[in-house]
């Protein structure tokens, strides 16, 4: 059973029952979900990026019952999220995006309040509030007087403290600095090493690409890419630079080598895929120098995000998930 | 309903609820003492016809008047700085409860838990009740408490007297489920609010207008302050259709908050 499984999630706003169709008859509905399938397997960190406005927090919504889906089925640990949202917030963790909290509230307070609902206790509160550096003197203050990033910080320890199942977290890092930020990545490796699933949406590539186990690409409400980031890294381009001292290898017709410039002894190309050939092409070569710049995920995500039509950068992605577990991953045009 | 938010919902509102039992404690308080104190004073310059039948006319909605502890009583309920100071709580509490919170973000914060929507809805109505219940307690208190100071308390009903209690939890009852489905169907507080202070606005000067104007009676039963006449019931002559009026308007207005809240889409806050 996958933690997370939707098949043609499709959710669209206006034009809904009698006063959209007297009132805005005329105007085109929001589109902001479109046949979304995907699978998030328990047990993994998934990441779910996308711009602004690409639909990453209205399918949060869906999975969370906030949102009736247009078309198409969205079930959380293998139960149905239109019509056991109950039973699904029970097992789930949810930390929405800029996190609203009860200002008249103290932290303690407020925890308390949040995780009397749940029939689990708060098993976590203690290993949280000490990672993220949530003191007793914090807590006793009420929450309006909290930065930005105390907010986030008690925005985590709510989401996460009855040890649930499955962590949604809309953009959880946030407002943290970076120590936090990095108190943050652990608790999430203790999460998958217990076998905990984390679904979160990120605009930050570098926590992507450091804690997720795949990702998922939305834009305009569409699946682009699913893949696993070791994957989707492995197909960047990489930069490659070398400096020899002597006759540079000849590097025509070697798998992935691309832009092949050669100036004064320095030798600049890009390569792409399997890095072997390459390292054999230039076997022997007089090689003073190399550097090969490692593949950023930031460059497999701006070229999702580039402006092209959604059938290109579908094709792309249909490219892109080639050779991958196709039963749980699902590339939509 | 959920014990949590509603032990939450009324500690949240605990000074609020206060403040509007001591205002509406106090003016109920005053006016026995008024009535005791210039009550005869007042009824004969009104026989001595120096106004004609204007204070009559204008003691009409609900009977209300200082000069026989009956008018006290309803003008104690039906007064415009009555209603005011309850609806701070029969109309401000569902604001806040739903469109409030739905505005500030925090109702997803809630709705993140294992709570349905119903449950949510089901608890903002049991609080609005109470705390209508808990302020027009302290109206009734603080009119007994006149009556027994002032030595009034023979003139008294104790039975009529907790009829327009009842009476009057029932209207506000009604005020607050129709301010609970406008709080739910809207995401901001602003339309909600609108709409829910027109309701009352108008209605108040449809029974007002209606009493003042007799061509206008016609239109009286189109208000909701139409269906509480506390004078009558302190006088043993009000009609119950009036609470089947109100009861029927309030269970209207609850089924379609229950229907409408867990349907509709919550999108992100913003």
């Amino acid at each position: 059973m996958n933690a997370i499984e939707t098949v043609g999630l499709t959710k669209r706003y206006g034009l809904h029952g009698a006063f959209g169709r007297l009132g805005r008859g005329r105007r085109d509905p929001v589109r902001a979900l479109e046949e979304v399938t995907l699978a998030v397997r328990p047990g993994e960190i998934f990441g779910f990026l996308g711009p602004n406005g690409s639909g990453k927090s209205t399918c949060i919504r869906v999975l969370l019952g906030f949102l009736h889906p247009t078309a198409g089925a969205a079930r959380v640990l293998g139960l149905d999220a239109e019509r056991d949202g109950v039973a699904i917030r029970a097992r789930v963790g949810y930390l929405p995006g800029g996190i609203a909290l009860y200002d008249g509230m103290t932290g303690a307070d407020l925890l308390d309040y949040l995780g009397s609902f749940y029939d689990r206790p708060p098993a976590l509160r203690t290993r949280l509030l000490d990672g993220l550096e949530l003191a007793a003197r914090d807590l006793s203050r009420p929450v309006r007087d909290y930065s930005r990033g105390m907010r986030q910080k008690l925005g985590i320890v709510q989401a996460l403290q009855h040890d649930p199942e499955l962590a949604i977290l809309d953009e959880p890092s946030e407002g943290l600095d970076p120590l936090m930020q990095r108190a943050f990545y652990e608790i999430l490796d203790e999460r998958r090493a217990a076998g905990r699933t984390v679904f979160l949406s990120s605009h930050i590539l570098s926590e992507v690409e450091r804690v997720c186990d795949r990702v998922a690409i939305v834009r305009r409400g569409r699946l682009v890419a699913l893949e696993e980031i070791g994957a989707l890294l492995a197909r960047r381009r990489r930069t490659v630079e070398m400096r020899v001292d002597g006759p540079p290898p000849s590097l025509t017709g070697v798998p992935g080598v691309t832009d092949v410039v050669v100036v004064d002894g320095h030798l600049r190309c890009h390569l792409e895929g399997d890095v072997r050939p390459f390292l054999a092409a230039i076997a022997g070569a007089p090689v003073s120098d190399l550097t090969i710049e490692p593949a950023r995920l930031e460059e497999a995500f701006l070229e999702f995000y580039e402006d092209r039509e959604p059938a290109e950068a579908g094709a792309a992605a249909a490219g892109a998930g080639a050779g991958d577990d196709r039963d749980a991953e699902r590339t939509e045009q | 309903m959920s014990a949590i938010l509603l032990r939450r919902t009324l500690a949240a509102g605990r000074w609020r609820l206060l403040a509007v039992a001591a205002g509406l404690a106090t003016w109920g308080f005053m006016l026995c003492a008024v009535y005791a104190t210039f009550g005869a004073e007042i009824r004969r310059i009104v026989e001595g016809g120096y106004f004609g039948d204007l204070l009559d006319a204008l003691t009409a909605i609900g009977g209300g008047s200082v000069f026989t502890l009956g008018g006290s009583v309803a003008l104690s309920f039906i007064h415009p700085v009555s209603i005011a100071l309850v609806a701070v709580l029969a109309i401000g509490h569902p604001m806040a409860a739903l469109a409030g919170e739905r505005q500030r973000g925090t109702l997803e914060v809630l709705l993140a838990r294992p709570i349905s929507r119903r449950r949510v809805y089901g608890t903002a109505l049991a609080a609005t009740d109470l705390f209508v219940v808990g302020v027009l307690a302290a109206n009734l208190g603080g009119v007994i408490a006149g009556a027994t100071l002032f030595d009034v308390a023979d003139e008294l009903r104790l039975d009529r007297l907790l009829l327009v209690w009842a009476n009057a939890v029932l209207l506000y009852t009604t005020v607050g489920a129709l301010a609970l489905a406008a709080s739910a169907t809207f995401d901001r507080v602003a339309p909600a609010l609108g709409i829910v202070v027109a309701v009352a606005i108008t209605s108040y000067a449809v029974e007002l207008l209606g009493a003042l104007w007799p061509e206008m009676a016609g239109v009286r039963p189109w208000s909701l302050f139409h269906y509480f006449q506390p004078a009558e019931i302190m006088a043993g002559v009000a009609s119950p259709m009036d609470a089947v009026a109100l009861a029927g308007i309030s269970v209207a207005a609850i089924s379609y908050g229950l229907w409408v809240f867990p349907r509709r889409d919550l999108a992100a806050p913003s």
